[in-house]
């Protein structure tokens, strides 16, 4: 089977999802969501029965725009498992959902499809960013994810939160996809080709000029800096994430992130392994990552809000992956003692998923049962929900990087890159972060197993079937990863 | 006689005013109409830089093709976005950036 039948399943599931919306009475919407993500599941089974790059046909011209390699399925798999995962907590979050979107009528069901059905053709889109290597095809992939993220973020149409959160990625993003295209339309100029593969080529041969190829690669590194969430191109992430609805906000931090780094991969690839702008290009993502790691470590210290608290995590993870990335050896060529920088990303962000998405199911939890998602609103979960209670735990110590966890070898595998090629103000930052992050991960452990709760008579929070299924898949997740990294190495 | 070079000046010049405009201007319809501008410089450059690649006396389509893509995005985009600024509009009758601030801590 072709790869690219996943992507055309996924969108046909879209379809069908609205057209069953439309025409079937169901007695409750949420069935939607469940069907959607037992449809993305079997997609996910399905990826691993995609043919190999060397059994299917090379299909001409096609080949050029779509790659098939081992880098694009597993980012596929990545956007099938955060859709997945997102549609569960956007089931569990219909509540607060339908309390912005038609308060009125406390029957109604309005919305619902769409926000089940739209996450599905985001993922349709991180799907094909993940394969592309065409700027074209990198150009309206990225669209598609970003436009459906516009709607997404700004769904709770009633909160002031959320439509301020939509106006401000609307106008964010639109920057950035400026800087992208225009990015795109240099590198096109001095290059005169669009297949990476081909810009590769000449950009080896050096008959271009410096400057104006490292005008390019600064303007697209301006707009994937925004979708990953780098400094000085960040300051969207904290009030987005924090007004749009909570799963959305779990989705933009791991699926649109993990579509960011496949991309900025395959963009800096051509230009790091050409000698001409190597060092320069390496000069400029160290100080991308450098500026991230200490910004976002340093901002999250004094948060209160969990969501504010994740959006920081997420900047200060974005550090540590383009840390890996700067730490890529000039001219492309690995030693063997070391692991390449491609692999340790691409786990990380694995890593990354697993334990985001914990952090976040529990929130979505939290926030529809117990009404609030400051560090208050977890105070004393351990005696009122001991299960959730630990999850947490395992997720914050998961992303401060406390060892025998996933989290722990994602950030071996970036400091022992760094130290192999040098970068040790880029380590000692990366310390300093590390250390920072311990600080206000545990915030939120301390609030749960050593703080009395608000309300002490509040009920114990109510966890649906599928939910209990993820949340204990993932902790499995994190543990075994945490073990043994092999199976998860590209 | 126009070259290369005076299709990409203009071109930097119309970037630099929708820049501009998105950095300066407060009113969030002016900052969208300056983010179409954006846009459209990329447009022109593609143009002459498909011009300007000929091959055997034809010019390079692939930069054309973009220039339709981006087109067609920059609709849609409007289309989305109009519609989230009404939708803030209707709840708050604003339309300048610097009040929308509600997310402080």
């Amino acid at each position: 089977m072709p790869a690219y039948y996943l992507e055309v399943i996924v969108v046909v599931l879209g379809l069908t999802l609205l057209l069953v919306e439309a025409f079937v009475p169901l007695g409750d919407r949420r069935s939607l969501a469940w069907l959607a993500a037992l449809g993305i599941g079997v997609v996910l089974c399905l990826s691993f029965l995609v043919s190999t790059p060397e059994q299917a046909e090379e299909t001409g011209r096609f080949s050029a725009l779509y790659a098939t390699d081992g880098l694009a399925l597993f980012y596929k798999r990545i956007a099938l498992l955060t859709t997945l995962l997102v549609l569960l907590m956007s089931a569990d979050y219909r509540k607060i959902l339908h309390q912005y979107t038609d308060p009125e009528r406390p029957q109604s069901q309005a919305g619902l499809g769409e926000f089940f059905t739209l996450p599905v053709f985001a993922c349709a889109g991180l799907m094909w960013m993940a394969s592309a290597t065409d700027l074209i095809s990198i150009f309206v992939s990225l669209e598609a994810v970003t436009m459906t993220f516009y709607v997404l973020v700004a769904f709770m149409r009633r909160n002031v939160g959320s439509l301020e959160a939509g106006v401000k990625y609307l106008i964010l993003g639109a920057l950035s996809t400026g800087f992208l295209v225009y990015g795109i339309t240099w590198l096109y100029g001095i290059t005169g080709q669009t297949e990476l593969s081909a810009i590769s080529e000449v950009l080896k041969e050096g008959a271009v000029s410096k400057t104006a190829a490292l005008f390019a690669f600064a303007l697209i590194l301006v707009a994937l800096g925004f979708k990953v969430g780098a400094v000085p191109f960040q300051f969207w992430i904290p009030d987005v994430y924090q007004g749009a609805p909570t799963p959305i906000t779990a989705f933009l931090s791991v699926g649109s992130k993990a579509a960011g780094f496949v991309v900025l991969l395959r963009v800096s690839e051509p230009f790091i392994a050409s000698e001409l702008i190597s060092s320069n290009v390496i000069t400029i993502l160290t100080v991308v990552a450098g500026a991230t790691l200490v910004y976002g470590n340093l901002a999250a210290i004094p948060q209160n809000n969990f969501k504010r608290l994740l959006a920081f995590s997420s900047i200060s993870h974005a550090g540590f992956l383009l840390m890996a990335l700067a730490s890529t050896p000039a001219g492309g060529a690995i030693s063997q003692f070391s692991i390449s920088p491609v692999s340790a990303i691409s786990f990380y962000l694995a890593a990354y998923l697993f334990m985001t998405l914990l952090a976040f199911l529990v929130m979505t939890l939290v926030r529809t049962q117990r009404g609030g998602e400051s560090i208050d609103s977890f105070r004393g979960l351990a005696k009122t929900s001991p299960f959730l209670a630990l999850t947490l735990l395992i997720a914050m110590m998961s992303l401060a990087g406390v060892p025998l966890t996933a989290g722990f070898i994602g950030k071996f595998y970036v400091f022992l890159l760094a130290v192999n090629q040098h970068h040790y103000w880029l380590v000692a930052l990366g310390v300093v972060g590390a250390a920072a992050g311990f600080y206000y991960y545990l915030k939120v452990v301390r609030a749960m197993y050593w703080e009395a709760p608000e309300d002490t008579s509040a009920p114990a929070i109510e966890v649906s079937m599928p939910t209990k299924i993820a949340l204990i898949l993932l902790i499995v997740a994190v543990f075994i990863f945490g073990l043994d990294p092999a199976p998860l190495m590209l | 006689m126009l070259t290369l070079g005076h299709y990409l000046i203009a071109s930097g010049l119309l970037f630099s005013v929708g820049f501009i405009g998105v950095l300066l201007r407060r009113n969030v319809i002016i900052i969208f109409m300056c983010l179409e501008l954006m846009l459209s410089a990329a447009n022109l450059s593609l143009v002459a830089f498909s011009r300007y690649n000929q091959t055997a006396g034809l010019p390079d389509y692939n930069g054309d093709v973009l220039v339709f893509f981006i087109i067609t995005v920059a609709a849609a985009e409007v289309a989305v976005g109009l519609a989230i600024i009404v939708a803030l509009f209707r709840s708050r009758q604003i339309t300048d950036v610097t009040a929308m601030n509600s997310m402080k801590n």
